[in-house]
């Protein structure tokens, strides 16, 4: 090696050496100090509450990432006005994955360092890669996804009813309106991954419980045209058809279901509807079509959802609400509740939080029933709306039957449920 | 250079060391390709295939053995990462017929198909490669006493603790570093000559005594297990081991057109290279969107990290076709021979 390259290299060395003092790495003490009375670590200070939001504001679901945005900011507001929760200004970090797990990984090594919670995860492969982290790190999480089978880590704080549940009260409901009997067969297109199989444990216990068959059409989630499901269906001699597939796959199951002659109800989880839909052919398709949801629709009349539509309209006049809003705002409302709860218990450290979210019970004043949290791998509640397409109301929907738990519901047992 | 890697995680925080990893990642994948594509002269698309492979076939090796849901061998996560690369390679090497009787966009076709039935599988076998919506739990690296996660022993270097992320970006460097001799020295020897007379025109190559077949399966197999490897180190850098729900995940075919423009914008056959090629592919969206500073919500924004870097690596491919076929590594070369003069 040539002299003068030896040199550089030490003397580089020298100064990095020097430099490394300076690491702000090398600090020993930096978190797990307490302001006032109550233990704190990372992400919450004496002034700020900081909640990360793990969203989608340009990919596939950002018309739903930005509504969800959009209710969690309205809450932080709402919420700042009256003082804060525990003496603390709320600040949410906003970051966008474009719905790509790679992107929300690193996003979440940035987050683990500066925020208490993370109030909105949008994607179930989000989800999924970040499981085993948010439950190592205590980072106590609201994902957009309701799948039961998530209900397994602590971290994971899941508002609303889960797929299968909802699926159950769908199905009930037919029955209830004559639309199913025992002993039928029931038609279920879902797509392969936790979402559709969440449903399809909805739809199994149901039928198990009815003495009905359950046909299965399991579709992949970029798959477009269900004629082949459908005509399977048919031939099978369905009387009802579930679907947990995305709104598009939905209407062109009902699409072809009409075409094919095939005049059954179509049943689907919450989110196999789009208002967008009625603008398009499908319109036609969706008289026979019932949304089983644990959210109130964005026209609803109950109080809180009518003062959210008006801040919504007043702080974001371009934009085009959904219910997304409305359920950003409720998870809002029940992360308020957990660290109220941290607070009483002078713990708010992410190990606090995680551990005061299995002592509440939410009341989100109408936007959903009233949540319960303190059961360990059970959903926080199994009450659903039942709606239905129609073009005349804002939204899209009208409720036909307003929230309520079936019996089979309420006696059907979560695979994490004790 | 080596001092400055290994200062790295002394002041990089966790998210800029998952961006370093997973460039690590990205870059051990296209040394790979760079090595059939640019040395060897076949095109391949299955990149991600053997990254599913190498993935399945550590998490399967390495499993607990008395786990209900997967299959698993519970061996030790060295011995697994050693398997998995030669189970990558078997299968490249299964693959290798074909490229003998085809060659360059239907091969590239081909390979595709393999990317599908990757897919596939990756639906059907649940128990081998881990359910669709959670996937299974991957066994962290970890010799003998020293683990990644947990972190054990407790090492602390310069003052700084080496918690988890510091131990996977170390031990990312070490393998990127091994993968990088070895593909020099294959390059530099009797096989890269072999593969780029295989390249450059096949009847030459053998009236000069080198098998055709030969070189081209030995391009497969050393290929696939390079991005066997780089399989394995995804499913480290996720924590998880997931097939793929739709075609635009982590082992479909966006990916595979990803590892392909990584190939062309480093410069084909240039080991460097890949791992430039690495750093603007996998690395400028990640680094984009920590730099860009979200203040409260954007009302559907246009130019999100993840379009403006499609849009840039797109640019510079046409820019790199029309001006400098041969990459970043000839524009390296370019820049070097003007010092030299």
């Amino acid at each position: 090696m040539r002299k003068s390259t030896r040199a550089a290299l030490v003397g580089g060395l020298a100064v990095a050496l020097g430099v490394t003092g300076c690491s702000t790495k090398a600090d020993s003490s930096s978190s797990g100090s307490g302001s006032g009375d109550v233990k704190t670590d990372i992400g919450i200070t004496a002034k700020e509450i900081n909640l990360g939001v793990l969203t989608d504001l340009s990919g596939v679901f950002k018309n739903l990432g930005l509504a969800y945005t959009a209710g969690n900011q309205l809450w932080a507001d709402d919420v700042n006005a009256k003082g804060g929760v525990c003496g603390r200004q709320v600040k949410l970090d906003v970051a966008d994955t474009a719905y790509k797990a790679d992107t929300a990984v690193t996003l979440y090594a940035s987050m683990k360092s500066k925020d208490a919670g993370i109030i909105q995860m949008v994607g179930s492969q989000i989800l999924a890669a970040l499981k085993s982290q948010i439950t190592a790190d205590n980072m106590l999480s609201i994902p957009a996804s309701w799948a039961s089978t998530n209900l397994d880590s602590d971290a994971v704080f899941m508002v609303g009813a889960t797929y299968d549940v909802e699926m159950i009260n769908g199905l009930a409901y037919l029955q209830k309106k004559g639309m199913l009997k025992d002993g039928d067969k029931i038609g279920h297109i879902y797509i392969g991954g936790e979402y559709g199989g969440g449903g399809l444990l909805g739809s199994q216990a149901y039928a198990k419980d009815h003495n009905q068959t359950v046909v299965e059409e399991k579709i992949a989630s970029t798959d477009t045209d269900m004629a082949a499901a459908v005509t399977d269906l048919k031939s099978k001699g369905v009387n009802v058809i579930a679907v947990t597939t995305t709104p598009a796959q939905m209407a062109s199951a009902a699409t072809q279901a009409q075409a094919q002659g095939l005049d059954v109800p179509i049943v689907g989880n919450n989110p196999t509807y789009d208002p967008t839909l009625l603008n398009t052919p499908a319109k036609d398709a969706l008289g026979k079509y019932y949304r089983s949801e644990s959210l109130v629709p964005f026209s609803s009349d109950v109080p809180l959802a009518k003062e959210i539509a008006k801040k919504y309209a007043t702080k974001y006049p371009n934009d085009k609400p959904n219910d997304a809003v409305d359920f950003g705002y409720a998870s809002g409302i029940a992360y308020q509740a957990v660290l109220e709860k941290a607070c009483s218990n002078k713990d708010l450290t992410r190990a606090g939080i995680v551990k005061a979210k299995s002592e509440v019970k939410v009341d989100v004043n109408g936007l959903m029933d009233k949540l319960d949290f303190s059961k360990p791998g059970q959903p926080s509640t199994r009450s659903t709306y039942i709606e239905q397409a129609d073009p005349s109301a804002v939204g899209g929907l009208r409720v036909v039957q307003d929230l309520s738990e079936s019996t089979e519901a309420k006696n059907y047992k979560t695979p994490f449920q004790k | 250079m080596i001092v400055v890697l290994i200062l790295v995680p002394i002041y990089a925080t966790s998210a800029w060391l998952s961006v370093a990893t997973w460039i690590m990642v990205g870059g051990v994948g296209a040394m790979g390709l760079t090595m059939l594509l640019g040395q060897a002269g076949q095109l391949s698309l299955a990149n991600t295939f053997f990254l599913l492979v190498g993935g399945v076939s550590y998490s399967v090796f390495a499993g607990p053995t008395d786990d209900p849901t997967y299959v698993g061998f519970g061996l030790t996560p060295l011995l697994a990462l050693v398997l998995a690369v030669i189970v990558s390679g078997l299968v490249g090497a299964l693959f290798a017929p074909i490229a003998g009787r085809l060659s360059g966009i239907y091969l590239g076709v081909a390979s595709l198909s393999l990317v599908f039935l990757g897919f596939y599988l990756g639906r059907v076998l649940p128990e081998l490669a881990g359910s669709t919506s959670s996937g299974r739990a991957p066994v962290q690296f970890g010799i003998g006493s020293f683990t990644i996660s947990p972190p054990n022993p407790p090492i602390t270097l310069l003052g700084v603790p080496l918690g988890a992320d510091e131990r996977k970006y170390y031990v990312f460097v070490i393998l990127t570093a091994i993968a990088y001799v070895l593909a020099r020295g294959a390059i530099k020897g009797r096989i890269g000559r072999a593969w780029r007379a295989v390249r450059d025109n096949e009847s030459a190559a053998t009236v000069l005594g080198v098998s055709v077949m030969g070189a081209k399966s030995s391009a497969f197999v050393v290929s696939s297990m390079y991005a066997g490897l780089s399989g394995v180190m995804t499913v480290w850098w996720y924590s998880l081991m997931k097939p793929d729900e739709s075609e635009f995940g982590t082992f479909g075919v966006t990916q595979a057109i990803a590892f392909l423009a990584m190939v062309v914008i480093g410069g084909m056959g240039s080991l460097v290279g890949s791992i430039l090629g690495s750093a603007v592919v996998f690395g400028l969206p990640l680094i984009l969107t920590l730099l860009v500073k979200n203040d409260g919500v954007q009302s559907g924004t246009a130019f999100s990290p993840g379009v403006i870097t499609n849009l840039i690596y797109g640019i510079l491919i046409i820019l790199i076709i029309m001006f400098e076929p041969r990459g970043l590594a000839g524009l390296g070369h370019r820049i070097l021979a003007l010092f030299r003069k």
